[in-house]
Order: structure tokens, then C-alpha cells, then sequence
């Protein structure tokens, strides 16, 4: 019997071993790095905590749940190796993660939440709650912090869902890159080009003509351009919108339907009309 | 004991009794491939029998509940990290049952000093066109039926399970002649309702030859919706999304019963 490849010896119920522990007893995940490596090559080296990265990402709740855009622009140290780069991943069906940071581990990481969640809900016939989501990835930037100490793989993700029950509502969370969550009542932005967007979030918020939670689709789309863009006048790091390429952000809606992508041809329209 | 041939091949004879002793009351299983998808469907209320296994694939099992629990767990590790290190497309519910769930099943049914797996299990992989849809059921002893044409039958867009095997061909003599792939959802809703309805009616029996009368069919099936439940889930063929699988409810398939 020993040669069979299904695991005999594991545990049926599944409650205590999530996606993650499975992928690493299987050896298809890197184990969790210690928090402190020991110095290599006789170098101590001193590490700098970097807590942002190079790009922007910004989310909001509005009147039609929570609108979530990032700039599509990758870089490596000063160079733009990619313009057309996807921040903003959808996980299920009301999930979306919005990454800055290293893409390799951040890509990883919404992989494996997307399987985390279908794995549960397949295995336990139930959907996982969204407490349950939320600390799921925080587990995760937690298993990760020992690589970002080593200066390689900080991810600062921006975590939106729709709850729908007991009260119907969207849920918007940001963390810091040891896995803190920090729930976000109106807006929340990451990446090196979010203090501009807090900035102007924060205004509209506060002294704009609405206050976010009011804002129509398409007003929203418009303070959402209008803060990338400002960020990318200002922050290098930022693609904001190509007006000469016509790449616009990307920008996706979750609402109590599910996940909407915008259209180009529309994200376009609002560009031309309130903001070019 | 069993150190002589003979003693090992008895040994498996009455091991096969006892296993199709506990499966016979298990009630039917029907999986219809129609037009959009494929419809899985059985009556009853006690326990869950129809689950997601991957983004295309489905599973209907009936036996011991731990047994099925630990072949369906088996199964979502499989298909899980398939598809995590590879993609979903990669994930093959051929390879899936016949390199990893036949060999084990076969090798426990075999082990007589340890428990064999006491399930039968019947899964369906929704394809791009109904002609791609597959069908297999897998045996306690690790055999696989499928829905291919052989030299004994023509290729097959249904697939069923059951209690004995007279039900079991009563069920497919009828979908046999029933069923076609373009049908309708409706329509398949239907067949699948009746087919059962014959399976079910023929674990009641030992010596069904015929298949029942029309009307009989018809009476059986109205007598046991009305205190029981429907369980149903369907694959669909396009759902716009990866995730193919949907459970049904109950209140939503008698509405389009109404008779």
C-alpha cells in the first residue's frame, strides 16, 4: 500500500490542514522563512525595511459597492519593464486582491488564495466566511515576512469583498506587509504612489462635491483616473493613463452581483470627458 | 489462511458478497449530459451524495459515508495541486481516476486483511461539446465503466449508478432509449426524474425484466417527490466562468415540474 499515490495517513476532516499546509506537504510551496537568516558569506548585511512599492493601487466604496484601480506600469529599479502589467486580480467571484509589490510573490500569493477558497469550499461544502478570507491572506504575508526581511518579496495587498450576510455590504481591507489587516471604512491605497491618492481621496471625501459613498459609477471612475494620474505626475514608479499608448488603468467593481471588469471603451469615455 | 491461492480468491469472492450486500439499498444516482451541461440528480434526504470535485468535474457516490468522504478528499487533493501547479486546464478526469483512484481502491478491495473501500462512485467531466463530455464509474474494486462506444454498445451521453446492477440496467435501458444529448434542460430534468424513478422502483423488486409501465413510472416518481427531496448540481458547459459546478435547489427544479 505504500506506493499509492493518495495520502493515506491525512486528515479527512481537512479543518486543519488549509490549501497552503497541503501545497507544503506536498513540496509545491517554499516553507515559511525564518524571520532572522543568519548572515551569509560572513557580510552582515543591514536591512532596510522598505514599506511601499513601486506602483499604484487605490479602492474605494462608492454607491455601487467598492470600485478598485490600479496603474498598469512594472518596473525594476528605474527601468519600465512592462506597461501593461495586471494589479488587480480577481480571487472568486466577489473577491479581489489589488497587489503592490515584488509581482513573482504577489502573483503567487493570489494564487494560492483562489485556491484556498475553491479548496474549502470544496472541501467543507461551504463557502468560506469573510473573516475567514481575510485572514487567509494575512497568513500569508505572515509565512512571507521572513523573505521580506531577506529584502526580497514585499506585497502590501489591498483585499475587497462583498459580505452577504448577515448584512448585505461590501468590505474593503488593507495590510501592512507582516500580515496585519486593517479594515478600511471608505478608501484605502497602497503602492509608492498612494500618499498623493490618500491625499486626494481623503479631500473628495471629506470636501469634495459627494463624499465617496455617494458617488455614481461613472463619478467614481473619474476621481479614480483623476488620483492615478495625479500620482504619476509626481511618482515615476506609476503608469497613470498612457494618453499617447491609450492604456487606461485597470479598474473592477465588486458589488453584491459579483465582480465587474470596466470596459477600456468606457474607462476611455470618462478619461475624455472629465479628465484629459 | 490465505498463504494458498485458492483460500485468496475465496477470500475475495466473499468480500465481493458482502461489499454488494451493503451498496444494494443505495439509492440511484443519474448523470444526463444535455444541450448546456450535465445534470446530476437523485432523490432523497439524509445525506449529501452529488459534490463539486474541480472546476469541471463532479462526483455522485453512494456507500459508506467515511469511505466516501475519504475518496472525495482524495480526489480534491488531486485535482487541487494539479491545477495549482499546472493549470485547470491540465486537470483530466481520465488520468485522475484511472492512475490514481482505481489503483487505490483496487489495491484496498485486494489487501483481505484490510478494509476495502465499501463506495461506488460516478463522475462526470463537462466538455466543450456534448460528444467531449465524459463519464466514468468507478467500482469498489477499482473497476471503471465508461460512457465510450465498445464493441458491445454505442457510445453513451448519460451515465448511471445504483444499488444492483438490475437497476442499474433498467435505469440505462431507459435512457438508452429516452435520452439524447441535445435535450433540453427541462427535458433531461425530466428523464433523469424517471430514470430514477425505475432504479429506484427496481431495487424493490428482484425479478424485473421489463421495464415498468409509462403511467406506473409516472406514479412511483409523483409518490416519492412528494415526501422527499431533490438533490441535483449541474456542469455547464458555458458558464462564463472556470468554475463549471452548481448546485440546485430543490424549490427551483419543482417549479419546472409542475404537472
Amino acid at each position: 500500500m505504500e506506493s499509492f499515490p493518495v495520502a493515506f495517513d491525512q486528515n479527512f476532516s481537512g479543518t486543519a490542514d488549509d490549501f497552503p499546509a497541503l501545497l507544503r506537504r506536498k513540496g509545491l510551496l517554499a516553507p515559511a522563512a525564518a524571520f532572522n537568516p543568519a548572515p551569509q558569506g560572513g557580510t552582515p548585511q543591514q536591512k532596510s525595511f522598505q514599506p511601499t512599492e513601486a506602483t499604484t493601487i487605490l479602492a474605494f466604496k462608492f454607491s455601487g459597492g467598492v470600485l478598485v484601480a490600479g496603474d498598469r506600469r512594472a518596473t525594476a529599479g528605474t527601468t519600465v519593464v512592462y506597461d501593461r502589467a495586471d494589479k488587480v486580480l480577481e480571487i472568486d467571484r466577489h473577491s479581489i486582491m489589488a497587489i503592490a509589490g515584488v509581482p513573482a510573490t504577489a502573483w503567487e500569493m493570489a494564487r494560492v488564495l483562489e485556491h484556498s477558497f475553491q479548496y474549502f469550499r470544496r472541501t467543507q461544502l461551504q463557502e468560506m466566511s469573510v473573516d475567514g478570507k481575510v485572514r487567509a491572506l494575512s497568513k500569508l504575508l505572515r509565512d512571507n515576512f521572513g523573505f521580506v526581511m531577506q529584502g526580497v518579496g514585499v506585497v502590501v495587498p489591498i483585499f475587497a469583498t462583498y459580505n452577504s450576510h448577515p448584512k448585505p455590504e461590501a468590505r474593503l481591507y488593507f495590510y501592512d506587509a507582516m500580515g496585519a489587516q486593517f479594515e478600511a471604512t471608505d478608501y484605502a491605497a497602497t503602492g509608492s504612489g498612494s500618499p498623493a491618492v490618500r491625499g486626494i481621496l481623503y479631500y473628495e471625501n471629506n470636501w469634495g462635491a459627494k463624499p465617496l459613498r455617494k458617488l455614481s459609477e461613472d463619478e467614481a471612475v473619474s476621481i479614480a483616473l483623476r488620483a492615478l494620474d495625479t500620482a504619476a505626475e509626481s511618482d515615476t514608479s506609476t503608469g497613470g493613463v498612457d494618453r499617447g499608448g491609450k492604456i487606461y488603468p485597470l479598474i473592477k467593481i465588486v458589488s453584491r452581483q459579483g465582480i465587474t471588469t470596466l470596459p477600456e471603451r468606457k474607462i476611455a469615455a470618462v478619461f475624455k470627458e472629465t479628465v484629459a | 489462511m490465505i498463504e494458498e491461492p485458492y483460500r485468496w480468491v475465496e477470500a475475495i469472492a466473499n468480500r465481493r458478497e458482502y461489499i454488494e450486500a451493503q451498496l444494494a439499498p443505495g439509492s440511484p444516482i443519474a448523470a444526463l449530459g444535455y444541450r448546456d451541461g450535465i445534470l446530476f440528480l437523485t432523490l432523497g434526504q439524509t445525506r449529501q451524495k452529488i459534490f463539486e470535485i474541480y472546476d469541471r468535474i463532479a462526483m455522485g457516490a453512494i456507500g459508506h459515508p467515511g469511505d466516501i468522504e475519504r475518496l472525495r478528499m482524495a480526489a480534491i487533493e488531486l485535482a487541487s495541486t494539479e491545477g495549482f501547479t499546472r493549470s485547470a486546464a491540465d486537470v483530466s478526469l481520465r488520468r485522475l481516476v484511472h492512475y490514481s483512484l482505481s489503483p487505490l481502491m483496487k489495491g484496498a478491495f485486494e489487501q483481505v486483511y484490510g478494509a476495502p473501500y465499501l463506495a461506488r462512485m460516478l463522475f462526470a467531466e463537462v466538455g466543450e461539446r456534448p460528444e467531449a463530455d465524459l463519464f466514468l464509474r468507478v467500482e469498489y474494486d477499482g473497476e471503471i465503466a465508461t460512457n465510450g462506444a465498445t464493441f458491445a454498445q454505442a457510445r453513451q451521453d448519460f451515465a448511471v449508478l445504483s444499488g444492483t446492477r438490475q437497476s442499474r440496467e433498467s435505469m440505462e435501458a431507459f435512457l438508452k432509449t429516452e435520452h439524447t444529448p441535445g435535450a433540453s434542460f427541462e427535458t433531461a430534468l425530466k428523464s433523469a426524474l424517471d430514470a430514477w424513478s425505475i432504479g429506484h422502483m427496481a431495487l424493490q423488486t428482484t425479478d424485473a425484466k421489463e421495464l415498468p409501465e409509462r403511467a406506473a413510472v409516472t406514479k412511483y416518481r409523483q409518490e416519492q417527490l412528494a415526501h422527499t427531496g431533490i438533490e441535483a448540481g449541474i456542469l455547464e458547459r458555458e458558464a462564463g466562468r472556470a468554475i463549471r459546478y452548481r448546485p440546485l435547489l430543490d424549490k427551483d427544479l419543482r417549479a419546472l415540474i409542475n404537472e
